[in-house]
């Protein structure tokens, strides 16, 4: 009888868990269509009023600001981890595993400390002026490099080498086996790299708390100095809504990649 | 070029021979010595610097003499370990079922457990703050069912803090306990409840002892990542609740004192770091003790 009271009180707590990492989410989307400002939980009236007053420069414009960001470190981080993990991981040049811990050192460092240290950069530099948009960017690049990189990595290793192989005995230059074999295979993990990437750019707080400047402010920063005003409902539609977009990245990057084979052992 | 040569050892030999093999990682090595190792060696230089342009530890005499500082420090380490134990108390039952489930249950609650990292820190703490507040979620329900007459402070304080924190955190102690779990021999299971253990006895005497480094990974995950969080305690511990980064943030944007901002950016490093360090040591330690037959 005991053990049946323990278990049915494990699968309470079990439970209880998920519902402790599903509310918040919830209480937000309920947020975003209910008419009034606290949220009420009467499923039967609803409205997208809160999603027409987001479409306003306010939300607008750091919505935008964001996404070109993210989109841009999208890119730059893609380009530079795909570069070191083909020479770390592919040539595997002499040195490449103190290499490779000098470019994944950045994850060891507290991102508050990292968006501290640049913006010192920055100010005692003199480029005090390249703080916003472009400084963001940088800012991101350093933050994002290594997560892509490790996964690039990471794609290569599971790359059959015996395919590399084939084309070389076949008569395949360096550039032709670079391009039409290896590209093609970490394809997938290139991509999931880079979307990992824009998540992160475009959710980032620790770092755009240092680097955004009036009139170039992300999303994220944006909406947590509108918290000072209360819980505007306006501020749930605007979360939905940033979360509806990353979906429909996701999505259009796993359309070009393929991404998601590759959690099915579908690369090798 | 000789064909009937083995591929690594040519292109090993190639590397050696042509410098160019180090051409593709000018770019990106560049870019973090630029913008990540010479910003980290400026901040960490300013932060022993004297008034008088010298070299010394003045800054950091500054810091371990101020009350409020030592009072933020000693805050945030509370918070971060309230924060680890929450979170691998939590994770331990949904990484153990993720590992053994074969159902189709298991699906749904990876993605129910997962997911919410997608959303941002920002979205979450929205939600708390609905949920938490004076008029909040909880605090309505509890008065409309008669339990409390006035509303409990469940915001502006540790509590908001670390419930807010554990909940961005718990993906990531689950999956560092599904990483470990799932290394344990399900025979070594099977074995003992075929010998008549009790499924208790089993999670105590096989699975617990033998996810011990899983425990302690999530344990330090949460810990540092928590240490180092700005927007959940800023937000749901609102203006009074000063932890190490909060204080960073004023120390910059408010107070512009550059050297304090920077010392104590150093000493969150050393702690995160530190703690790093004493973890991967203590977890070979717990590994071999383990491994030894």
């Amino acid at each position: 009888m005991s053990r049946v009271i323990l278990s049915s009180l494990y699968w309470a707590f079990f439970v209880l868990i998920l519902l402790f990492i599903a509310l918040p989410l919830l209480v937000v989307i309920a947020a975003s269509v209910s008419p009034t400002v606290s949220v009420t939980f009467e499923f039967w009236t609803w409205t997208f009023e809160w999603f027409q007053r987001m479409w306003a420069p306010r939300w607008i414009d750091p919505f935008i600001l964001s996404a070109k960001i993210a989109a841009l470190v999208a890119i730059i981080t893609g380009v530079l981890a795909t570069l070191a993990a083909y020479a770390v991981a592919y040539r595997k040049v002499p040195g490449h595993t103190a290499i490779m811990s000098f470019l994944l050192s950045p994850l060891a460092v507290p991102q508050i400390v990292k968006g501290v240290a640049i913006v010192l950069f920055f100010s005692s530099a003199g480029l005090y002026h390249y703080l916003g948009f472009p400084g963001l960017v940088l800012g991101h690049v350093v933050l994002t490099m290594p997560f892509a990189t490790r996964m690039i990595v990471t794609a290569i290793y599971n790359f059959d080498t015996n395919l590399d192989r084939a084309a070389q005995v076949l008569g395949a230059s360096k550039w032709q086996r670079v391009y039409h074999v290896l590209l093609p295979l970490i394809k997938p993990g290139i991509f999931s790299g880079m979307t990992f990437a824009f998540i992160l750019s475009f959710n980032d707080v620790p770092i755009a708390l240092f680097l955004v400047r009036p009139g170039e402010i992300t999303l994220p920063i944006k909406v947590i100095n509108y918290f000072e005003f209360g819980l505007d409902p306006v501020l749930a539609a605007v979360n939905v809504a940033s979360l509806l977009f990353l979906l429909a990245v996701i999505f259009l990057f796993e359309k070009i990649g393929g991404f998601t084979a590759q959690l099915h052992g579908g690369s090798k | 070029m000789n064909v009937s040569e083995p591929i690594s050892a040519a292109r090993q030999r190639r590397s050696f021979l042509s410098p160019g093999a180090y051409v593709p990682l000018i770019p990106p090595v560049s870019a973090l010595l630029l913008f990540f190792a010479l910003p980290m060696g400026m901040m960490i230089g300013l932060s022993f610097e004297t008034t008088l342009g010298g070299f010394g530890l003045s800054n950091y005499q500054d810091f371990f003499t101020d009350d409020l500082a030592l009072d933020g420090l000693r805050r945030t380490l509370v918070m971060s370990g309230l924060v680890a134990i929450s979170v691998t108390v939590m994770a331990y039952p949904i990484a153990y079922f993720l590992a053994r489930s074969t159902t189709r249950w298991r699906v749904i609650v990876f993605a129910l457990a997962i997911a919410p990292e997608l959303a941002g820190v920002v979205l979450r703490t929205y939600g708390w703050l609905v949920i938490l507040e004076k008029n909040g979620f909880i605090n309505d329900t509890l008065i409309s069912l008669g339990l409390i007459e006035e509303p409990l402070p469940l915001i502006g304080n540790m509590f908001g803090a670390v419930v807010g924190l554990t909940h961005v955190l718990l993906p990531f102690g689950i999956l560092s306990l599904l990483t470990s779990i799932q290394g344990i021999d399900q025979n070594l299971e099977k074995s003992a409840q075929i010998l008549g253990a009790s499924r208790l006895s089993v999670l105590r005497h096989i699975v617990f002892p033998l996810s011990l480094p899983g425990i302690m990974s999530s344990f330090l995950i949460a810990f540092t990542l928590s240490a180092s969080a700005y927007a959940t305690p800023a937000l749901l511990g609102g203006i009074k609740f000063k932890v190490l980064a909060t204080m960073i943030y004023r120390e910059v944007l408010v107070l512009v004192n550059w050297p304090a901002a920077a010392v104590m950016a150093t000493v969150l490093l050393v702690i995160v770091i530190g703690i790093a360090f004493f973890s991967t040591r203590a977890e070979n330690r717990i590994v071999n003790r383990l491994h030894v037959r």
